[in-house]
């Protein structure tokens, strides 16, 4: 009887959902990428109780209609119908596409929609193009979740490294091109962690305790990382600020600052990083400032213990649009702790050409440097 | 003479009757006239005599004893009272054993539901609904402090999920991917994907 009960709902929702497109793939018309096909792998709706859910496993296959190589690229998804305060988005950055080129992007997301919230009549999720950027760092899109700039600093990061790593092929210094894309088998796969970021969390305060914000300092950085704090409860940092300092000549419009946790068992990962607008005049300061909460918990759902907190200037955007990013030299020198530097130089590209080595070998890993460089 | 008449003797009916008088009176007078003179047939309805009598004395005896029984109402009303609280006592008795099993019978019927409504619940209700109605118990026995109705983000094992209104839309990555968080309102996943190779980040944005 209890089943039926639960799959009464169930059967309305088959119902209900008949005719409803599952998704929407939309491209203005004017778009340097357009969709060329759209398939399904397992995807079905299916009842949860009383609410619905779809498991929507697509892949995109687009086209660079444009007339410039395309670098990166992220999709927005939205389900306005469900989540009209949440949207997401799927960005493949270090791409190399050139013009009339196809490639595919995946998408795999799941919806879990109350039956007592109507639908509209449009999709279920909507796809569309949020930004494109090229190899010139020009970028297509309405840019609404402010997608330009981090594709940038990916394909920045990316350049960055693919050069230190083609010069450490070209002088053939094996033991470190093994470190950086190898770095022992064990550690393959970084420690993952639960996180849960909290907008409005529940006070109490009698748990907290006031930490200091370590900095990890980049010597050639425009900004540097003064001092700071947070407060800690347990498995939460709470309010976390920190005072920055402009130290070049020219006026800072954005910073995007990096936190690495130190856990109970002094393991420290990059937690995550904190992008503020921030205007600094040359040698101004200011404080950055986040008035959430993060909360962390190990995979296995236990909370995560906070030991410390450090904090390192991931990217500053300047007035001019100009970005930097710290240089492999900046990232040798800020620390000698091999387990956080590999932390501080992960970015996209060293993990798909780090895919590459393991998978093609040197040869492989060469080969595909010399086709980007 | 005794001798002479022994063909003549009565059979043992005729002295069975003689001797309980219930022959009719010449007859009696007749076998009496026998039976003096035959010493044979004295001895016969002698014995048919003890006999009566005996089954008589044991009659009466049997009828005594339960007569004197009887006539003991005081005896008699101790011993049907005593009857009946015995039967009383073990109707009670079997009601208990009744309702005991009615109880079990019940109580197993009602964990069997339990236990089915529960795998329902696991099997068909997502955990973030748990979650939310197990928050909201908290909330209404003071356990915890009602949260502002809002959007939450949080990662889960197969993707980071933003819950709004009761809704939850899950971006879904492989284990694999590095978690972060990405700004104020949002969480990130970077991995390799598998099928093409390309890295793939995957945010959820809370706004």
């Amino acid at each position: 009887m209890v089943f039926a009960v639960l799959l009464l709902p169930a059967l309305h929702a088959q119902t209900q959902n008949e005719g409803q497109p599952w998704i929407d793939v939309e491209f203005p018309r004017d778009s340097p990428v357009l969709a060329v096909s759209t398939t399904f792998g397992p995807s079905n709706v299916r009842p949860r109780g009383a609410s619905m859910s779809l498991d929507l496993h697509a892949s995109l296959l687009l086209r660079n209609t444009g007339s410039k190589t395309l670098s990166g690229l992220t999709l927005r998804v939205e389900a306005q119908d469900v989540t009209p305060s949440g949207k997401a988005s799927v960005t493949v950055p270090s791409l190399s596409v050139q013009p009339g080129e196809v490639f595919p992007v995946r998408i795999d997301a799941q919806l879990v929609r109350p039956f007592s919230i109507g639908r509209g009549e449009g999709a279920l999720v909507q796809v569309s193009l949020d930004c494109a950027l090229f190899s010139d760092l020009t970028a297509y899109g309405p840019d609404k979740l402010n997608s330009r700039r981090a594709l940038m600093v990916y394909e920045l990061e990316a350049r960055r490294d693919r050069r230190y790593l083609a010069a450490l092929l070209q002088t053939q210094n094996w033991a470190r091109v093994r470190e950086e894309l190898d770095f022992g088998l064990q550690d393959l796969h970084p420690q993952q962690v639960g996180l849960e970021l909290l907008r409005d969390p529940r006070e109490n305060a009698w748990h907290e305790q006031p930490v200091n914000v370590g900095a990890v300092a980049f010597r050639n950085a425009p900004v540097q990382a003064m001092s700071g704090a947070a407060r800690v409860a347990g498995n939460e940092v709470r309010a976390p600020a920190i005072e920055v300092k402009n130290t070049s000549q020219k006026t800072v419009r954005n910073i995007d600052m990096g936190w690495i946790v130190r856990d109970e068992r002094g393991r420290e990962f990059v937690a995550g990083s904190m992008p503020a607008s921030l205007q600094l005049g040359p040698v101004q300061t200011g404080i950055m400032t986040e008035q959430g909460t993060l909360r962390f918990s190990h995979p296995t759902g236990q909370p995560m213990m906070i030991g410390a907190l450090m904090a390192f200037v991931n990217d500053v955007e300047f007035a001019d649009g100009k970005l930097w990013i710290p240089s492999r030299v900046d990232i040798d020198e800020a620390t000698s702790d091999p387990l956080l530097r590999r932390a501080l130089t992960t970015s996209p590209e060293q993990q798909r050409l780090a895919e590459i080595y393991r998978r093609k070998g040197i040869a492989g890993l060469q080969e595909e440097l010399r086709k980007l460089n | 003479m005794k001798e002479a008449k022994a063909n003549l003797h009565p059979n043992a009916v005729v002295l069975a009757l003689f001797s309980s008088g219930d022959l009719p009176w010449r007859d009696q007078w007749r076998v009496k006239r026998h039976v003096n003179h035959c010493e044979q047939c004295e001895q016969t309805a002698a014995e048919f005599r003890a006999a009566k009598t005996e089954l008589k004395r044991e009659a009466q005896t049997e009828t005594l004893t339960a007569f004197e029984a009887i006539a003991d109402w005081a005896v008699l009303e101790r011993e049907m009272l005593g009857n009946i609280a015995v039967g009383v006592s073990a109707a009670r008795c079997i009601e208990k054993v009744r309702r005991g099993r009615s109880f079990l019978i019940k109580g197993a019927v009602f964990a069997a539901l339990t236990t089915l409504f529960v795998a329902g619940w696991i099997t068909h209700v997502p955990k973030e609904q748990t979650d939310h109605l197990a928050a909201s118990l908290r909330q209404i026995i003071g356990l915890e402090r009602p949260q502002a109705a809002g959007t939450q983000l949080r990662t889960t094992p197969d993707g980071i999920a933003v819950r709004a209104q009761g809704a939850t839309l899950t971006i879904m990555h492989p284990p694999s991917a590095v978690i972060s968080v990405s700004g104020p309102s949002a969480m990130s996943a970077r991995y390799v994907d598998e099928e093409t190779g390309q890295v793939t980040i995957t945010k959820v944005y809370a706004q």
